[in-house]
């Protein structure tokens, strides 16, 4: 589904990613994990050109996509993403923030881009929040609902920068609750998170990065019970489990 | 009534005719400087924080003149400059020359209120596959209007109180007539006294117009 050979990414004299090949299969799990610094962000901020690797191939369904010459919009409009502070659009309500990229990007009619609305904000559990603006929300809420809204293009893979690291130690449960019913949904699925129960419980791939470089890349049990990687063991002492 | 405001008064109830449709006069002109001054202001605003080297420099080569030379100089210059090729009453030339006075200042209030926007907002625009296009026009735009309006709304006042200016090209608006009436009733004291209350009730009803909106902005949405 999302495959990269030997990407490379570097800002100014710093290279963060240093030659990545991954393969992601349609339905899979895969987490993304790492210290800070370690180039997890940016590798998946690549993979849907909100960075643009300067060496490297990156291919969706088997397509590679050219990063100068393809219209990067249509791409992205395919692998949704959700980011670390939501950023959702605060001059609109709940339901015109879910219902906006089907109708400017994919020209859906109204109804059906609200009738799609509705369901998926039902799916987060948010069906009473539909009017109101994103400020009246809490920080779970406003996830929940980034995440219908990258929903709402049906995207064919979802990105996750973070989803629960600016949020309050209470609220962490409710997001990961949708992003784990969405697993079970059959959704492809990239996650950067340092909820390393998350990663244990619902990944079907963990992927550990350092330095931008892939240092181990196996199955959870694996990963937690098996590594014979000194970086892992280390990441693995300090991450709180 | 000690004399100064037996004066005052009559200076006022002889003139406050000729005043009332001088003071349209300034509104009329301030209004068409504001929608010409935001109009330029979004096209140079837009210029500016593109990413063509070519649109840039026009931009910067327009703010740096507007904000480098004097609004009288702007105003005689535009004016001899337009009606030497085409006809224009000095009232067109003077609003013209007002607004693109004020595009220069507008467009810096612009360019501010954009980049002002959070990332975020952008990067989120683009990864639902909106194009950038889309991204300024449905998402970035509406929220930078937004933090322009107090600025604005005080570049609107300037415009209003800067209108006078138009006078040393003929235009009869309220400083026009006030200068006239001035000579002619050698009471120059009690009657630019008289046209400085008029631009004064003009900027409070502006100011009080503005508040309102933005109070209706704060009340819907955030």
């Amino acid at each position: 589904m999302i495959k990269t050979t030997n990407l490379h990414k570097s800002f100014g004299d710093l290279e963060v990613l240093k030659g990545i090949d991954i393969d992601i299969h349609p339905g899979e799990v895969v987490v993304l994990v790492g210290v800070s610094g370690s180039g997890k962000s940016t590798l998946l901020r690549c993979l849907n050109f909100l960075e643009k690797a300067q060496e490297g191939d990156i291919l969706i369904d088997g397509r590679r996509i050219d990063r100068k010459k393809e219209d990067l919009s249509k791409v992205r409009a395919e692998v949704g993403m959700v980011f670390q502070h939501f950023n959702l659009f605060p001059h609109k309500t709940v339901l015109d923030n879910i219902m906006e990229a089907p109708l400017i990007v994919k020209k859906e009619e109204k109804e059906k881009a609200k009738q799609l609305a509705l369901s998926l904000l039902d799916k987060v559990g948010l069906s009473d929040k539909a009017d109101v603006y994103p400020n009246k929300l809490s920080g779970g809420q406003k996830q929940r609902v980034a995440i219908a809204r990258a929903l709402a293009m049906e995207p064919k893979a979802l990105l996750f920068d973070e989803p629960t690291s600016a949020l309050d130690p209470e609220l962490v449960g409710e997001v990961l609750g949708v992003m784990q019913d969405l697993a079970n949904d059959g959704m492809t699925m990239v996650v950067v998170t340092h909820e390393m129960k998350f990663a244990k419980e619902v990944a079907d791939r963990i992927i550990m990065l350092d330095e931008g470089c892939i240092i181990e890349d196996a199955d959870p049990e694996t990963f937690f019970n098996h590594s014979t990687n000194e970086r892992t063991q280390q990441f693995l002492e300090m991450v709180d489990l | 009534m000690p004399d100064i405001l037996i004066t005052l008064s009559e200076v006022f109830m002889r003139t406050y005719e000729g005043f009332l449709k001088a003071a349209l006069v300034t509104l009329k002109i301030t209004a068409i400087a504001i929608v010409l001054g935001t109009v330029f202001g979004i096209i140079f605003a837009l210029m500016k924080i593109s990413r063509s080297k070519i649109l840039q420099t026009i931009a910067n080569l327009y703010i740096t003149l507007i904000r480098g030379t004097p609004l009288i100089v702007q105003i005689m210059f535009l004016y001899y400059g337009i009606t030497s090729i085409v006809v224009l009453s000095n009232f067109w030339a003077g609003a013209i020359a007002l607004g693109v006075h004020n595009g220069a200042y507008i467009a810096e209030v612009f360019r501010g209120a954009i980049q002002g926007v959070d990332r975020g907002q952008r990067e989120a625009s683009l990864a639902l596959g909106m194009n950038r296009t889309q991204a300024m026009r449905r998402i970035i735009f509406p929220q930078a209007l937004r933090s322009a309006i107090p600025p604005l709304g005080n570049q609107f006042i300037i415009t209003l109180k800067d209108s006078s200016l138009v006078y040393v090209i003929g235009v009869t608006e309220l400083f026009g007539l006030a200068n006239r009436e001035a000579a002619a009733s050698f009471l120059p004291f009690e009657t630019f006294l008289v046209v400085g209350m008029y631009y004064l009730v003009l900027v409070l009803i502006f100011t009080g117009l503005l508040k309102l909106y933005e109070n209706r902005l704060n009340v819907d949405g955030s």
